[in-house]
């Protein structure tokens, strides 16, 4: 840069310095830092700066319909609504600097329902509602923040987890590795002028993918791709005596060698590319493609799953778990999410079900009796993570009572061993003994018929939970349709039964999200322990509970939860929106529990599923509480739907 | 008459347009009886050369609106003037100042005239406003020929006026911007001076309401009483 040209750049940047000010300030929130640089400024020159002194009211329902939209730049916004039994108003929110609102009531056109007034001495910058509708119409970032809140915000936390994670597993697989170490091979290069013809004889007798044209000081002028020359033929040119330069991509995208692999993974998916030119000080030193990014990843989850079906020995399997943990944290690196991840994890585990049930067999002999592996509970739904408990059982057909004794009599050994073999596995022995080494869950078609009939027919609590654990049944091993005419049974029945769907209404309402009023969870305080909160009680299974239920009266057959909910949106049973946040909110909970669990796994520590929210940084605890007033919400609409 | 004032081209030599502009400047009105909130303000920041009223001059016109009660982020002012005498060295880079002829290109009549528009007839809030009435007057006089006339009043009295319980002496405007825990940006010229005391200028306003000084004539009359209050011995 000429002196010049840095004072006319400090002449712009001085001139906009206000601007530019509130500009790095909303930029340190979601979801302005993901808006564009030039919808933000709109937004800014746009907006009013307003003060109110604590106590004064900033909206209230009497003003009618909202006609701003506010930012609180500097103090606190509290909600306050009459409160209907006691009297007198409650505190409902609160909102904090970098926070908007009223989102809702501008959106729809209305006034707001709840008093909005300045809890201590507040700023707020104002945005008149054209503006808003205008910026609205703009920004896609902003649109979706406006539409879908906090949950919009979920991209923003995935890419924190991947970020944690390159961090976490060292060079070997990261994507942390700087380009310059990445791009071993010298650029194919040409000047602009070369004819087609022989930019890809070049190409090609130098077995690259990508060429690139640049002037006398090296400086990339454009580059030039196997999928250009697709393109090329496709269209027909035909005329391969053109100079390069008439079919190139001109002014190529580029990085320095100090950028990480992880950059240009990102620099390829947002831009659709898959070669990015590394240049430094303004000469081509490299071209990194797609394929050496993913060379790098030696995750391969074919070849893990092909392993584990052909195991030779139950230790080979054994040593096999410890891969499963190391792909599990190479998949959040890259950018799964929890729902992938549980998915995998579920299958690779069914494989390793599968393939010991295979061993045993082949070590203890066949019994001779045809039979299918149950699972139920987590594993039934397919959201299992690394940690779990064995809940499983065995499904045989039978022609009566003491046909059903004798083929017992010839499984339970054989399923015992499986068991034991499971839990050297790291399949936790259930606690419960709810497995198929049982002589209770090792059971006829018609016993187990008899057994979820009763549960239906007799609400007793130990039943409810029963139906809780066993309704999410599912074969792993062996054929599927006695299993599918189970189902069909517990289907009708409950279908049927309002009294047991209000039952098990009940009961989905045991588990309360620990979210309170004020903002804060409500934690669980042991002994004097740090306060936590238990991830999978408290969050994730009013989720479970609920899917379950409004599933299983609507006749939907899906055990997974977020199939459910997609089920039952699809039948009208429940609100696309509100499907949608359920699902988000779900995830997010399923991702923060699976992140300590990998924490935990990396320090030695026992696995739980309770979480400090302090350990969380900010952006996380908000839509961590957020996604709990979800399961809030879900569970008032239960106590709606069944007059509960 | 200085001296020297034969070696400059002869004196504010103005455009017939300029002339023009300047003849359309409204006339100021007494500060008028409409509450604090309908008053629109012009918050301004100076940035001289130095502090000598009478040698230093000014570099750089920074300024916010409050108008409706709120700072208006469209309506922003801030230009640098050129300034012949001052070499453009790297050193005034850091105080943003440099760029003036290049970047904003302003001939000091030009961007004066700019600014006395921006303003109208809204009365004008500064830190330690005498320091930028006087500036600003005498920029006024020399390259516009043109006699400052709107009212200022002087952030540094309201603040100690509506907030008698702050007892800071001589208390600068980061001494205020502590006091009320305000949240400022980064300040490195006189826009972003202006902005900070335009949000002071807001706190003070409520605090001002609340002690049934609810008209901008009200509040000069208050400031003035006030005035008087401390210039006068305390037996």
């Amino acid at each position: 840069m000429s002196k010049a040209d840095a004072f006319i750049q400090a002449g712009k940047t001085a001139v906009l310095q206000n601007i530019q000010g509130t500009l790095q300030f909303l930029q340190r929130f979601p979801p302005f830092n993901q808006m564009e640089h030039a919808h933000l400024a709109y937004l800014v020159e746009q907006c009013q700066l307003r003060f109110y002194g604590q106590g004064e009211s900033i909206i209230k329902p009497a003003d009618g319909p909202v006609e701003h939209f506010y930012i609180v730049k500097q103090g606190r916004v509290v909600g306050e609504r009459p409160h209907t039994a006691k009297g007198g108003t409650e505190t409902t929110f609160e909102i904090t600097t970098g926070e908007c609102f009223p989102l809702a009531a501008l959106l729809g056109e209305r006034a707001t329902r709840t008093e909005h007034l300045a809890g201590e001495d507040t700023f707020c910058l104002q945005l008149n509602k054209l503006a808003f509708i205008k910026l609205f119409a703009l920004s896609g970032t902003f649109r979706d923040f406006a539409l879908r809140g906090v949950s919009s915000l979920l991209d923003q936390v995935n890419q924190q987890v991947q970020q944690k994670a390159v961090e976490t597993l060292g060079t070997q697989y990261s994507l942390n590795t700087r380009l310059g170490e990445l791009a071993m091979r010298h650029p194919v290069t040409c000047s602009p002028a070369t004819p087609l013809r022989e930019a890809v004889k070049l190409m090609h007798e130098q077995q690259v993918g990508s060429i690139v044209a640049v002037d006398e000081h090296k400086a990339p002028l454009g580059i030039f791709t196997l999928r250009d020359l697709r393109h090329v033929v496709a269209e027909g040119v035909g005329d391969f005596s053109e100079p390069l330069e008439r079919h190139m991509t001109h002014s190529p995208f580029y990085l320095s060698p100090d950028h990480s692999a992880f950059d240009a993974a990102i620099a390829m998916t947002e831009r659709h590319i898959a070669h990015v030119c590394l240049v430094k000080d303004q000469r081509l030193c490299g071209v990194v493609s797609e394929r050496d990014l993913f060379s790098l990843q030696r995750v391969d989850l074919v070849h893990l799953a092909r392993t584990i079906r052909s195991a030779q020995r139950v230790e080979q399997l054994v040593n096999l778990r410890g891969e499963i943990g190391q792909l599990v944290e190479r998949m959040l690196a890259h950018g799964a999410s929890s729902t992938q991840i549980t998915h995998i994890i579920t299958l690779l585990n069914d494989h390793t079900v599968c393939r010991v049930i295979e061993l045993t067999l082949a070590e203890k002999g066949d019994p001779g009796v045809p039979f299918s592996w149950l699972c139920f509970g987590s594993e039934g739904r397919r959201e299992q993570t690394l940690h779990t408990d064995q809940d499983n059982g065995i499904l045989f057909d039978a022609r009566d009572a003491a046909h059903a004794a004798e083929i017992r009599g010839k499984l339970l050994p054989i399923a015992q061993q499986i068991n034991h073999s499971l839990a050297l596995c790291g399949f936790t022995l259930c606690k419960g003994n709810i497995m198929a080494g049982n002589p209770q869950l090792c059971l006829s078609r018609a016993e187990w018929a008899r057994r979820f009939a009763a549960f239906i027919r007799e609400a007793t609590p130990e039943n409810l939970l029963g139906s809780s654990i066993y309704f999410d049944l599912r074969v792993v091993w062996g054929d599927e349709q006695s299993c599918e005419q189970l189902r069909r049974g517990i289907l009708d029945q409950v279908g049927d039964n309002r009294l047991f769907q209000r039952m098990m209404a009940e009961n989905a309402l045991r588990n309360r999200p620990p979210v309170g009023r004020f903002r804060e969870f409500v934690l669980a305080r042991k002994n004097g322990e740090k306060a936590t909160l238990d991830l999978k009680t408290q969050g994730l299974t009013p989720f479970v509970d609920g899917a379950r239920l409004l599933a299983l009266a609507n006749g939907i057959d899906a055990n997974n939860t977020l199939e459910r909910f997609r089920q039952l949106v699809d039948k009208e049973v429940i609100e696309r929106l509100d499907g949608a946040a359920y699902e988000e909110a779900y995830h997010f909970i399923q991702q923060t529990r699976m992140q300590q669990h990998q924490i935990q796994t990396r320090e030695n520590l026992p696995y739980s599923n309770r979480v400090d929210p302090d350990s969380l940084n900010h952006l996380d605890r908000r839509i961590l509480r957020e996604s709990l007033r979800q399961a809030q919400r879900l569970q008032s609409s239960l106590t709606l739907r069944y007059q509960l | 008459m200085s001296l020297f004032s034969w070696l400059r081209p002869a004196g504010p030599a103005l455009s017939s347009e300029q002339q023009q502009r300047l003849a359309n400047l409204p006339a100021i009105p007494e500060l008028s009886e409409c509450s604090l909130r309908e008053q629109r303000w012009v918050v301004l920041d100076l940035e001289t050369t130095g502090l000598n009223l009478n040698k230093d001059r000014v570099l750089s016109i920074g300024a916010v609106v409050i108008e409706d009660g709120a700072i208006d982020f469209s309506q922003q002012f801030e230009r640098t003037l050129q300034c012949r005498e001052l070499k453009l060295s790297p050193s005034v880079l850091l105080h943003g100042l440099g760029p003036s002829a290049i970047a904003a290109g302003s001939e000091p009549a030009e961007a004066l005239l700019d600014f006395m528009e921006f303003v109208g007839d809204s009365p004008v809030l500064a830190f330690h406003a005498p320091f930028d009435q006087h500036m600003l007057g005498r920029a006024l006089k020399e390259h516009l020929g043109y006699k400052l006339q709107q009212v200022f009043l002087d952030v540094a009295d309201i603040a100690p006026l509506v907030c008698p319980q702050a007892h800071i002496r001589e208390a600068g405007l980061d001494d205020w911007i502590d006091w009320f825990r305000l949240e400022v940006f980064e300040r490195h010229n006189a826009s972003a001076d202006a902005l900070a005391t335009a949000e002071l200028a807001l706190i003070l306003f409520s605090k001002a309401r609340g002690q049934q000084i609810h008209s901008p004539l009200n509040l000069q009359q208050r400031l003035s009483q006030w005035k008087r209050r401390q210039q006068a011995p305390s037996f």
